[in-house]
């Protein structure tokens, strides 16, 4: 070490890395968290339109259609994903890396909307404004839902990824039984964030296409101004699909298409009565293909047997 | 850039026909000097046609008594050219940045007793009344070395040839006259007395729009790298926010948000190959 780093004057570490630290900040936002969101609500608006996707060979509605696709997904990321813990360390790391220079940037800067209401000018503004949301929400989001902070749910339900489509329903909803005052506060606050969220992305693919050069001319930035709207309108559609389509799942019946459907990705049949119940155990589901599961026949029910809508 | 959008939301309003003999009210934000506080003041002029704010500020200072009867000191102001092309009458007129030899009183207060608000820019530290200290534009024009690299003991001859093309493009940015309102625009821009810090903070449109001009120049491309190298580091153009205000609001159309573009996209080159061959 030598000994002019510390003395007065000596340039901060982030005035060295100044440069990197600011294009690193924009490239995560794209790379992986960009990506990520794209992946995670294409996954979530499932419920949607997974019934025309279904490979399970579900013949109810689209709504039990979606609820048993997305099921199978959900498992599939938890269970069989490649390299998950690799996937979530980066993400994290991204996120908080993100998160923490974004709101030391935005710190950096005063919105002047009141004097120059230009469009852009707005867009500057909710880029961070949505930053600051966005972080809240997330941390809410997972909290509640993965980390189990089941008391900042409505209704106190635990969410689980082999039921992931009538936990979280009831956690929008505040409880299995229909809306709570506090279920829709929840269920507005996701509606908000999400678009939020949406926007935060869309606007910053646009803003990085200038601060890296991508964009030069006027007429360029106004082109690709209309394709980074085209993505935030389609992933708009699918975040608000998603969330309103889980809020307005009936929790119940979506457990039933849960435990009738809950097969792995890769469609193997687990145990003699087809049902395949998670990996609650902590084992493998196909380390004993066409064995009964452990755990199964207790917790098995004649309608989950039967189930309300199985071939 | 698309010139017309750009002009539409410049200061020309529907003309209307404005009133002979009126009497305008003129709202200026004071201040006796630098650290002094603020105060408003109110003073009604008999504006005669094709008046400007500079006209009308004139006639204050021949009579300065408020509209309260109270008599005061005459309202400082900075002008130079009086046809917008120096930039030193820049100030804050009902809200918005520009020049005050240009703003027209016919536009801006066609009707009796019409008012108009006079303030200082608020980037920069003030002096008296509505004149500012923009000393720091000057310091981050020498950031960027903004000028072309002639200096020498002996005659170099002819210089290189400029294409027309080339020129075409850097003749509207050369057209900059340093006036500030991209920066009294931008939301990442903010005050700074100290000197001391003018080295690290944002340097703004201006700086990073003369940089392109002087990095297109055919000599000036000498100084191209440390041009770059000024706007890779703290303050540079990373600072840019994207909110592009500045070039809503600059006086001259310079596609000041294509330049911060073109930059961005020469700081990314240039940054990458350092990366790769710097000792």
């Amino acid at each position: 070490m030598n000994s002019s780093e510390n003395a007065p004057g000596a340039a901060s570490f982030m005035d060295r890395n100044y440069f990197l630290l600011r294009r690193l900040h924009s490239l995560t936002g794209i790379v992986p968290i960009g990506v990520f969101l794209c992946v995670h609500l294409l996954t979530n608006s499932s419920v949607l339109w997974g019934a025309v996707a279904e490979r399970g060979g579900h013949t109810g509605g689209w709504r039990e259609g979606g609820v048993a696709y997305f099921t199978r997904e959900v498992v599939w990321i938890n269970e069989q994903i490649p390299h998950l813990l690799l996937i979530e360390i980066t993400l994290w790391a991204s996120i908080i890396f993100h998160s923490v220079l974004g709101i030391y940037y935005a710190a950096s800067g005063k919105s002047n909307v009141s004097r120059y209401s230009y469009q852009g000018n707005w867009r500057y503004s909710l880029q961070r404004i949505s930053g600051y949301v966005g972080v809240a929400f997330i941390l809410y989001h997972v909290g509640t839902l993965r980390w189990g902070w089941t008391f900042l749910v409505p209704g106190g339900t635990e969410w689980s990824y082999q039921f992931a489509a009538s936990t979280l329903a009831a956690s929008l909803r505040g409880g299995n039984e229909g809306f709570t005052l506090a279920g829709v506060v929840v269920s507005l606050f996701y509606m908000i964030s999400v678009g939020l969220l949406v926007f935060h992305f869309a606007n910053g693919l646009w803003t990085a296409a200038i601060t890296w050069g991508l964009t030069v001319s006027d007429r360029a930035q106004r082109r690709w101004g209309v394709v980074c709207a085209g993505v935030g309108a389609a992933l708009l559609l699918m975040g608000w699909g998603s969330v309103l389509g889980y809020a307005l799942l009936d929790p119940a019946k979506a457990r039933a298409v849960e435990e009738d459907a809950a097969l792995p990705h890769d469609k193997t049949v687990i145990g003699p009565d087809k049902t395949w119940r998670g990996n609650r155990e902590g084992e493998h589901p196909l380390a004993e293909p066409g064995y009964p599961w452990p755990g199964t026949e207790t917790a098995v029910t004649k309608e989950s047997q039967e189930g309300p809508l199985q071939r | 850039m698309s010139t017309s959008a750009h002009a539409a939301s410049h200061a020309q309003r529907p003309s209307r026909s404005a009133k002979a003999g009126r009497t305008v009210r003129f709202r200026i934000l004071r201040c006796d000097g630098p650290g002094k506080p603020s105060r408003w003041e109110t003073f009604a002029v008999k504006v005669e046609p094709g008046a400007n704010v500079i006209s009308c500020l004139r006639q204050i200072a021949a009579n300065p008594v408020t509209v309260d009867g109270k008599a005061t000191t005459p309202v400082v102001w900075d002008a130079g050219c009086l046809e917008e092309v120096c930039g030193a009458c820049t100030m804050v007129i009902n809200g918005k940045v520009r020049q005050s030899c240009s703003c027209l009183i016919d536009e801006y207060a066609p009707d009796d007793n019409n008012e108009i608000t006079l303030e200082p820019m608020t980037k920069f530290p003030v002096v008296r009344d509505l004149w500012v200290d923009r000393a720091r534009m000057f310091s981050d024009l020498k950031r960027v070395k903004g000028w072309v690299p002639i200096d020498g003991t002996f005659f170099l001859g002819a210089g290189p040839r400029e294409r027309p093309k080339s020129q075409a493009t850097r003749y509207v940015l050369s057209t900059c006259m340093t006036c500030g309102c991209c920066l009294e625009a931008c939301p990442q821009y903010n005050i700074e007395p100290d000197p001391e810090a003018w080295e690290t903070s944002f340097l703004g449109a201006f700086a990073i729009s003369q940089a392109r001009l002087f990095n297109m120049h055919q000599t000036g491309k000498e100084l191209a790298g440390e041009r770059l190298d000024a706007l890779e580091s703290p303050g540079g153009l990373n600072d840019c926010g994207n909110a592009q205000n500045c070039v809503k609001v600059c006086p001259k159309l310079i596609p000041l948000t294509e330049s911060i573009g073109a930059m961005g996209r020469a700081t990314t080159i240039h940054a990458i190959a350092s990366w790769f061959s710097r000792g």
